[in-house]
């Protein structure tokens, strides 16, 4: 892997000539760039200033400069709370088992198991699935209390007529969520076994490793990075999750699958409650923010280490 | 394998070997094929309903012989999902142009001639990536509204390129980093300018990067279904938006809607399939080199 | 310390009926180092392997201390290995990767940590025990591969090419570090190469193995005076010997329009052939007055020596003179061949025929 490959901007050929080269090279990010901010940044400030005025779409007119009282209310909000709450648990829940699977999984398929690829093949199936489509799919012929798979499934085990989405909304979801993202996770984890050096894993052997040692002493660390990687890319896209939950439950029963995002959708298409939405998408963003760039930074440090080599 | 004492009959001639082992190849055979068809089956499922007849779907006890059908694939045409195919169909392919046509340079910014401050570049790009999409609505609503451009296959077009746009800046820096520095100075020294480095040299060698970075964008593009759902309505309407019509349909129509969700999901379904170890470069050595 | 035996070895390349090792007997006593040379594809590193437990055997056996280990996994050999690229553990500090071994048998803390200082020391690696590999040069990094297999206090060492990621003079040094390491410990050695100064100058035999086959296994001075074949003897010394045809005539030898009359004893061996190969060391070559017809096309100063190549009977020769005999590029010269030194081999089964007594 090659470091950067060369210095940020040669020195030594004079003003002129550095800002021009300068240039040449801030050029080829410009587009990119410019872009970026006008459809994203832009948009993301008009929601700050929106999130200061009171405004609904029903009552027109209604357009007013409230300060911070938006913010008061998102905070005294109950409900933000329990989306939050949501969040956290839906997000952290199901990257970690996603985690957990996709690790054993790729445990698995990295022996010389007859068909491999056929069955790599298979396993990333879930995560190509649209997941509205997946949603639709796990809600009816899965979950379904009288039709579905999964209780007929669990028979046996002297489960019927289970009603999975009403009773155990969470986890239903979850497990539609964690049954899509094992298969992200497991390619992640994959590269980092395959690009184990062999010949650490032999002197372990020479040196008197049990599979089991080895895998702990050796293997482990060298996965940590990945496992790292694979949290963290996983957590940005999972946070927020709308698909599964739209087509699902609604959010519901009441608000016990109701995350951010939903919430957020909920108050500005269901409520046009401008004002109040914005500062709720603001305060998102501020906690997303701020867990996002110590994990970042974590990564990043990761990056530029690796970089340095 | 135990460190057992071995015979101590020197044979004269040397024995070939059994090789060992075997038996516990098969084992991690078997478990390996079971868990993937568990994982599978629910797709191998809903392949399997929409050749059903409803009557066949909506059963208490599965049922796994039945006379296939093509009714449901019909009815599911008919209902319009040909229209919002092409509506993903021109979503995804355009947008997914305009994300590289952006990406590949600002990549090439931020690695090969980096900027002074590539890093910060790179963590804004990152970092738009973090905010939920959900927070910027309102004002894209209202903007979009504002220009007459609601249910509109282009505005879907935008939006899905800045969506995609971070992860293929950040997949694409990634490859470029894999060009070897020598090949690179050569070419300079050679005279070859910013283009023909990009052209001649860079292309070849990270044209698997540049596949698996549009795979990406096609599977994120083609599922969306969040811009999808509020701004667009009859024309602009996308795969993802025609598959709600299914929720609230309680009754007999699973079968159809497995027909629905299976023709959603085939295009990247296919894609990734074929293009698997793309998708694994993508995945994986994208994010982490 | 234990000797090692390879009873008809046998590897074959995964997925084919090619042997990497064929039939390979070979005997190691106690405490002796012995190398294993050969040029790449030689089955040098498989065999190795092998009796590492790395690889497996598809026919024959290996034992080490009178045991069949040939089903034996590598942890229950009782071995430490080297590897090329020293494979230390990345995420693990130098006594650490030291101590790995010992942990992983038990060893309680105490006496890990006292064993690694041991060994530390006798590599003078003390000062480096807390860093990571990472932060470690190549010297550095390739001295803790040596404390990771010494501390073990094994029956045997296995070295997989240790000095081939070093830069010259380096290796030089390590060189002899790791000769007189091994002789201080007395621990059997096998130890693998493709350099030919190295296995010179370190075994106190060689094996030289080509093509999966071995060709010759002696101490090195034997394999340097009689090789058996026309490869040990272009393979071992640089620069290489030199081998010339030459026809032959009851006793009498005719190469590159000269005539050299055989000693008696080389006659016997001959016998009625008429086409042998001739070999002659370059030190043994000289200039004269008449002797062979040649060309100089080639002068390489040494300092101490100069190596004069020679465009003669056909074919490039080689010889070392010292540094007063220049000759310019081109010049027209004559090289005396000494009939009592040359050595003669069959012209298509390549097998040594006679070879000379070595002066005194």
């Amino acid at each position: 892997m090659t470091a950067i490959a060369e210095r940020a901007v040669p020195a030594g050929t004079g003003r002129g000539s550095a800002r021009r080269e300068g240039w040449r090279r801030r050029g080829p990010l410009m587009p990119a760039l410019i872009f970026t901010i006008v459809v994203t940044q832009v948009p993301f400030l008009l929601t700050l200033y929106y999130s200061f005025q009171s405004w609904n779409l029903l009552r027109p007119g209604s357009f007013h400069f409230v300060g911070l009282g938006n913010y008061a209310a998102v905070i005294r909000d109950a409900e933000f709370r329990d989306a939050l709450l949501v969040t956290v648990i839906m997000t952290l829940g199901s990257a970690v088992i996603a985690l957990v699977l996709g690790t054993l999984l790729a445990l698995l398929l990295e022996r010389k198991v007859l068909g491999r690829g056929v069955v790599r093949t298979l396993l990333i199936s879930p995560f190509l699935i649209m997941p509205a489509a997946a949603g639709l799919l796990w809600k009816t012929t899965m979950f379904d209390p009288v039709y579905g798979l999964v209780n007929f499934v669990l028979q046996p085990f002297g489960v019927h007529g289970v009603d999975f989405v009403a009773r155990f909304p969470l986890a239903s979801v979850m497990t539609v969520m964690v049954w899509r993202w094992t298969p992200f996770m497991m390619l992640i984890m994959l590269a980092g076994l395959q690009s184990q050096p062999t010949d650490v894993l032999e002197a372990a052997r020479v040196d008197g490793a049990r599979p089991f040692a080895a895998f702990r002493e050796v293997t482990l660390p060298h996965l940590r990075p990945y496992m790292e990687l694979g949290l963290l890319l996983g957590a940005i896209y999972i946070v927020g999750t709308f698909d599964e939950i739209y087509i699902m439950t609604q959010g519901g029963p009441g608000t016990s699958t109701t995350n951010l995002p939903f919430y957020l959708y909920q108050r500005t298409f269901q409520g046009y409650d401008i004002g109040q939405a914005a500062s709720l998408g603001v305060a998102t963003v501020i906690i997303t923010f701020i867990v996002m760039t110590i994990a970042l930074r974590t990564v990043f440090r990761l990056f530029t280490e690796t970089e340095g080599r | 394998m135990t460190a057992a004492q071995a015979e101590t009959a020197a044979p004269a001639a040397p024995a070939v070997r059994k090789r060992s082992g075997a038996a516990a190849r098969t084992g991690w055979t078997i478990l390996a094929w079971l868990v993937g068809l568990v994982f599978f089956f629910p797709v191998l499922w809903m392949v399997l309903t929409s050749f059903k007849q409803e009557r066949d779907a909506y059963t208490t006890t599965p049922r796994v012989v039945f006379t296939p059908t093509l009714d449901q694939y019909r009815a599911v045409f008919s209902g319009g999902i040909g229209t919002a195919a092409a509506n993903s169909a021109i979503a995804t392919v355009f947008s997914t142009l305009l994300v590289l046509l952006l990406a590949v340079p600002a990549a090439y910014a931020l690695s090969i001639r980096p900027v002074k401050r590539w890093r910060d570049g790179l963590f804004f790009f990152i970092g738009t990536k973090m905010l939920p999409i959900v927070a910027a609505i309102v004002p894209i609503f209202l903007a979009i509204r504002n220009l007459g451009a609601l249910d509109n296959v282009w505005s879907m077009v935008v939006l899905y390129a800045a969506m995609n746009l971070p992860i293929a800046v950040w997949m694409l820096r990634s490859f470029f980093l894999e060009v070897p520095r020598e090949t690179l100075e050569a070419a300079r020294l050679d005279g070859a300018g910013v283009r023909q480095e990009l052209t001649e040299v860079m292309l070849p060698v990270v044209a698997p990067g540049v596949a698996a970075t549009a795979l990406i964008c096609v599977i994120f593009s083609w599922n969306e279904f969040f811009f999808a759902l509020n701004l667009t309505a009859t024309r602009a309407a996308t795969v993802p938006f025609f598959l709600v019509g299914f929720i609230t349909s309680e009754g007999p129509y699973w079968a159809q809607l497995a027909a629905a969700t299976t023709l959603a999901s085939l295009p990247v379904l296919l894609a990734g399939w074929i293009a698997q170890k793309q998708l694994v470069r993508g995945l994986s050595m994208g994010a982490i080199k | 310390m234990a000797e090692i035996t390879y009873e008809g070895a046998t590897r074959h390349f995964p997925g084919g009926k090619v042997p990497a090792v064929d039939a390979l007997d070979l005997a190691v006593a106690e405490g002796e180092f012995m190398v294993l040379v050969g040029p790449s594809g030689s089955g040098k590193t498989t065999a190795l392997r092998m009796l590492a437990g790395l690889e497996d055997i598809d026919a024959g056996r290996i034992t080490i201390g009178g045991r069949d280990v040939s089903d034996v996994s590598p942890r229950d050999r009782d071995i430490a290995m080297v590897f090329q690229n020293y494979a230390l553990y990345p995420n693990k500090t130098v006594a650490e990767n030291i101590g790995f071994a010992l942990k992983m048998r038990g060893v309680d803390r105490d006496e890990r940590s006292r064993r690694v200082a041991e060994a530390a020391k006798l590599l003078d690696i003390g000062e480096l025990l807390d860093r990571k590999p990472r932060n470690l040069s190549g010297g550095q990094r390739q001295r803790v591969a040596m404390g990771r297999a010494i501390v073990r206090e094994p029956s045997a060492f296995l070295m997989d090419e240790p000095l081939s990621n070093l830069d010259a003079k380096l290796r030089v040094a390590t060189r002899a570090q790791i000769a007189e390491l091994q002789r201080r410990l007395g621990v059997t050695t096998v130890y693998v190469t493709h350099d030919q100064v190295e296995a010179m100058t370190m075994g106190d035999r060689v094996a030289l193995l080509k093509d999966g086959w071995l060709q010759q296994c002696a101490a090195p001075q034997e394999l340097y005076d009689r090789p058996a074949n026309t490869f040990i003897a272009g393979f071992i010394g640089s620069p290489p010997m030199n081998l010339l045809d030459a026809e032959h005539h009851d006793g009498r030898l005719t190469i590159g329009g000269a005539r050299i009359d055989l000693p008696e004893a080389h006659r016997a061996a001959v016998g009625r052939l008429d086409h042998v190969t001739v070999g002659v060391r370059p030190e043994h070559l000289d200039l004269a007055d008449d002797g062979i017809p040649g060309t100089v096309s080639l002068v390489e100063e040494l300092g101490a020596e100069i190596h004069l190549h020679v465009q003669a009977a056909g074919t490039g020769v080689v010889l070392r003179t010292d540094r007063n005999r220049r000759h310019a590029l081109g010049s027209a010269v004559h090289l005396r061949v000494p009939p009592e030194r040359v050595l003669c081999f069959h012209p298509e089964t390549t097998e040594l025929l006679f070879a000379p007594e070595p002066a005194p």
